[in-house]
């Protein structure tokens, strides 16, 4: 199955709460650097207002990374629009944007992001409904995916939803 | 696997797919360079597909113009480059929506989109940072669930508004929705609308004296009257034309006090014709009917629109919907109940006071969702649909104030629905109060943009709720509208308190503002144009909304409106009590103010663009032209899948369509019959060597009447491929037509 449109989300780990607005200075200094490589960064959008919702957006041509909120969890999630990827570089540029955010003055070093915990979601209900079949068909190459950029985890995988409207999205633990 | 288009056709209307499938062309064809962008730019407005800011490949970062370097140079429009993210409008015409409409938004948002459905003032839907390429198969996923993106932008009919209580209200005259659904559909890329110079927007209401459908501020407005005739009674309109607001409103001028309701389509097709045919087409700013209407005068204009509906053809369409007008409306889901002294939780009563509206009809009420800003992520849309269908069932609306309404409810059930939209963060009370702010997309997304709309509402809004329950009620019933720019998207004039973005250069710097305006009426169907009093640094707005509202609490004259406040105290006592915000700290002493509100950029107004809103004026000719070279290409392509009928039948339309384009020049309504195409073109410009080439003299033409006369009998290869180059040729000719006849115009006195 070859996908195109694949996210990727890791939580974030602070042991204080950032507050979101906080990122917006941020990726706007990423646009002043285009800090991230191979993507060209267009603007900054702010969705604090909506709960639970996309938090502040970083638009780039190839992806959009947001630090999104969904269930209440902070993470930046990385969406791949761009053909020619494959889950293991779209990881590695979810993993590149976090260190990133880590390193950032504006944190202080209160930021984390756990790697023994993601989300993977397919974004395109055509190739890949959210059914077990296609559960089983991508699991090989995200396990492949994860074993090449953190090859030090085990882990395992769930279907985070069983709704057939929803996307099929993984959810990735340390074994 | 199947593609979309595949695995829906079954399930969109086939006119719709072929009209999406014509885009899909044309996007191709804009690829290959054979569409010219001009006329790229109009196609793609017309099904929806905008433009947004940064598309020109510049913004500004805060230190410089970066330029952001897309990996081609390839335009869908002037100055637009084609992989720069766009925004992409849906039309939900009267704003009604089902939860499979709603599903379907949520999972495209999620697949296209940034996972954010924003609500308009427009009742639309818009979907920010959608690439060009995926907008097809958006719009065939959205035409699978009965929704078209189709002249949701452009010069054309733009979406028809509608009073969002329509058939439950309890002043209502009659339920407008049935006319507001068949005007939509009937002008739905009507011939007769598709020369305009500017866009156009109808809007309905169901009574005179509340805001419902803001009929004073729309190219045509229809309030629902009634009147007894010969002892029966009769449904009517009270019809406006000339409304509109932008950068000078205009009120719309009575053109005629009841329209009979069999009269309502008929003659919004004579105003289309008329519009098309004497609206202004070089000058944008003078394009709207409005202007038309100011100049010819109403009298003159109800002349002119009076005779063209005398010789319009019939159409049975005018009435046959009224048949069944009475029988098209929504059922509840549930019986009629009531409250009767159900627990209820912690803000429910804050929020049943300001977001319950109680129905005519006895037991049911409609229950407002505040949507901050008019956002909503993906998520909270699919649970919406998912409560719509347990408590309100297809009776969903959107509103101009960028909220949802739930139609329906089952009293009993509102505690029920309050605890589940507390679940998806979405009980927040005060819809339609001063803290409930409708702003424009501003310099978030919009190439116009002045100053940031949607940063100064999302403030504004935090600190009104933050004080919410210790304001004055005659405080809380106010609204805030606010437009990035002065062309008024955000309804900044129909207000109590509106802004409008600005720059101003102080220090050697620009310094976002707004403009104060004061005096606006929203209800009476936008009764009254505010007028701009003052602008004050972005920064200190909402200084201006504290000062003004707490000096109307300390000074209100008994029941006195906000409107009569302002007029009272006059203009240069509110200018003189604002006076002092207008100053501005030097950029070391506080640089915030030079940078906009949630945007820590230094302020600059170098990313404006140029706004698509107005389109580009196309002729008609041209689409049909456009058309021609659509079919030559699906010629070729039929040619190289080894279709040789399909390809000689593509490449023989093709050259009629071109013809027709010619024809249309000069009789517009030339019957779409291919003897009388041609016949028509053989008389005006064959016979008369019109077009005869300077080297090759009238062979193209003939290349059509070959054809036209002689069918080929036997379809082989050669046949096919000659026929398609002559098109080709014919096309080119036709072009050079096109031409020749401009110059002919241009040289008339």
């Amino acid at each position: 199955m070859e996908l195109q449109r694949i996210g990727i989300k890791l939580f974030a780990d602070s042991p204080a709460p950032v507050p979101v607005r906080d990122f917006i200075p941020v990726f706007h200094s990423w646009i002043q650097k285009q800090a991230i490589e191979h993507h060209l960064l267009i603007d900054v959008h702010n969705y604090s207002h909506i709960h639970n919702g996309p938090g502040i957006l970083l638009v780039a041509q190839e992806g959009n990374f947001s630090i999104d909120m969904a269930e209440g969890r902070m993470g930046l999630l990385y969406y791949r629009k761009k053909s020619g990827t494959d889950v293991a570089s779209v990881l590695k540029t979810a993993l590149a944007a976090c260190k990133l955010l880590e390193s950032d003055p504006a944190f202080g070093g209160r930021l984390r992001f756990r790697t023994d915990e993601m989300w993977i979601i397919t974004n395109d209900r055509l190739l890949a409904p959210n059914n077990d079949p296609t559960f089983e068909e991508l699991k090989p190459s995200i396990a492949a995916a994860l074993k090449l950029v953190l090859p030090e985890g085990k882990f395992k995988y769930m279907r985070s939803s069983i709704n057939p409207k929803d996307r099929l999205a993984i959810h990735v633990q340390t074994a | 696997m199947p593609t979309w288009e595949e695995k829906l056709a079954d399930r969109i209307d086939p006119q719709l797919a072929d009209e999406i499938n014509v885009f899909e062309t044309e996007i191709q064809l804009r690829k290959q360079g054979k569409l010219d962008e001009k006329v790229f730019a109009e196609t793609r407005l017309r099904r929806g597909a905008y433009g947004q800011r940064y598309d020109n490949g510049h913004r500004n970062d805060g230190i410089r113009s970066q330029e952001l370097k897309y990996t081609t140079d390839l335009t869908k429009g002037p100055d637009t480059l084609w992989d720069a993210p766009g925004m992409q409008r849906i039309k939900i015409p009267f704003g009604g929506l089902n939860p499979d409409q709603m599903d379907t938004l949520a999972d495209l948002s999620e697949e296209y989109a940034d996972s954010v459905l924003h609500i308009t003032t427009r009742q639309d839907f818009q979907f920010h940072f959608v690439h060009i390429d995926d907008t097809p198969t958006l719009m065939r996923r959205l035409g699978a669930v009965g929704i078209t993106t189709r002249e949701a932008c452009g010069n054309s009919i733009r979406n028809v508004t509608a009073c969002p209580l329509a058939g439950v209200c309890r002043t209502e005259v009659f339920d407008v929705v049935p006319y507001a659904k068949a005007s939509a559909k009937f002008m739905l890329g009507h011939p007769d609308a598709q020369g305009f110079g500017r866009k156009f927007k109808i809007a309905f209401s169901g009574c005179e004296a509340e805001a419902c459908g803001l009929v004073n501020m729309h190219d045509l407005g229809a309030i629902a009257v009634k009147r007894i005739e010969n002892g029966k009674e009769r449904r009517g309109f009270e019809l406006y034309v000339g409304g509109g607001l932008g950068a000078v409103p205009h009120d719309a001028k009575l053109f005629d006090p009841f329209l009979p309701e069999e009269e309502l389509l008929p003659i919004t097709q004579a105003i289309a014709r008329v519009f098309a045919r004497l609206g202004e087409k070089k000058n944008r700013a003078q394009a709207r009917v409005k202007f038309l209407v100011a100049k010819l005068g109403i009298e003159e204009f109800r002349r002119l629109v009076l005779e063209e509906r005398k010789i319009l053809p019939h159409d049975p369409r005018w009435t046959s919907y009224l048949a069944h007008r009475d029988h098209d409306t929504e059922k509840p889901l549930k019986a009629p109940s009531h409250l009767n002294g159900q627990k209820r939780p912690e803000g429910f009563d804050a929020w049943y006071a300001t977001n319950v509206y109680r129905q005519k009809q006895d037991g049911y009420v409609v229950a407002s969702i505040t949507v901050p800003l008019g956002d909503l992520s993906s998520w909270q849309m699919r649970e919406l649909a998912q409560i719509a269908r347990r408590f309100s069932g297809d009776s969903v609306r959107t509103t101009v104030e960028q909220n949802m309404l739930f139609r329906w409810v089952s009293e009993s059930d509102l505690v029920a629905l309050y605890l589940e939209l507390q679940r998806i963060g979405l009980n927040e009370p005060g819809a339609g109060t001063i803290v409930d702010i409708t702003a424009c997309p501003g310099t978030d997304t919009c190439k116009l943009g002045i100053a940031s709309s949607r940063g100064l509402a999302a403030e504004l809004s935090k600190r009104l709720a933050a004080k919410s329950f210790n304001l004055d009620q005659s405080v809380k019933n106010l609204r805030i509208k606010i437009s990035g720019c002065f062309n008024s998207c955000g309804q900044h004039h129909i207000s109590d308190l509106g802004f409008y973005g600005v720059s101003r250069n102080i220090n050697n710097r620009k310094v976002p503002h707004f403009q104060v305006v004061l005096g606006g009426q929203w209800q009476n169907n936008a009764g009254a144009y505010g007028l701009a009093l003052i602008s004050i640094p972005s920064k200190r707005i909402p200084d201006v909304v504290e000062r003004i509202t707490e000096r109307f609490v300390r000074e209100r004259q008994h029941t006195e409106s906000f409107q009569s406040f302002i007029k009272r105290i006059g203009k240069r006592e509110l200018a003189r009590m604002l006076e002092d915000l207008t100053q501005v700290p030097s950029f070391e002493a506080d640089p915030s103010f030079y940078s906009d509100w949630g945007d820590p950029r230094v302020y600059t107004i170098g990313d404006m663009g140029v706004g698509e809103c107005a389109g580009e004026v196309i002729s008609v000719s041209q689409f049909e032209m456009v058309a021609a070279e659509r079919l030559v290409f699906e010629g070729q392509l039929s040619l190289d899948d080894g279709d040789y009928v399909r390809a000689d039948a593509n490449a023989y339309d093709a050259m009629l369509q071109a013809a027709l384009s010619l024809v249309k020049e000069e009789f517009m309504d030339v019957p779409n019959e291919p003897d009388r195409v041609v016949s028509e073109f053989r008389t005006r410009f064959y016979d008369t060597n019109l077009l005869g080439d300077r080297y090759a003299g009238s062979k193209f033409a003939q290349y059509l009447f070959k054809r036209h006369d002689s069918p080929p009998t036997e379809h082989t290869q050669d046949q096919a491929h000659r026929i398609v180059e002559e098109a080709q040729l014919f096309i080119e000719a036709a072009h050079a037509g096109h031409d020749i006849l401009a110059e002919r115009r241009n040289k008339l006195p």
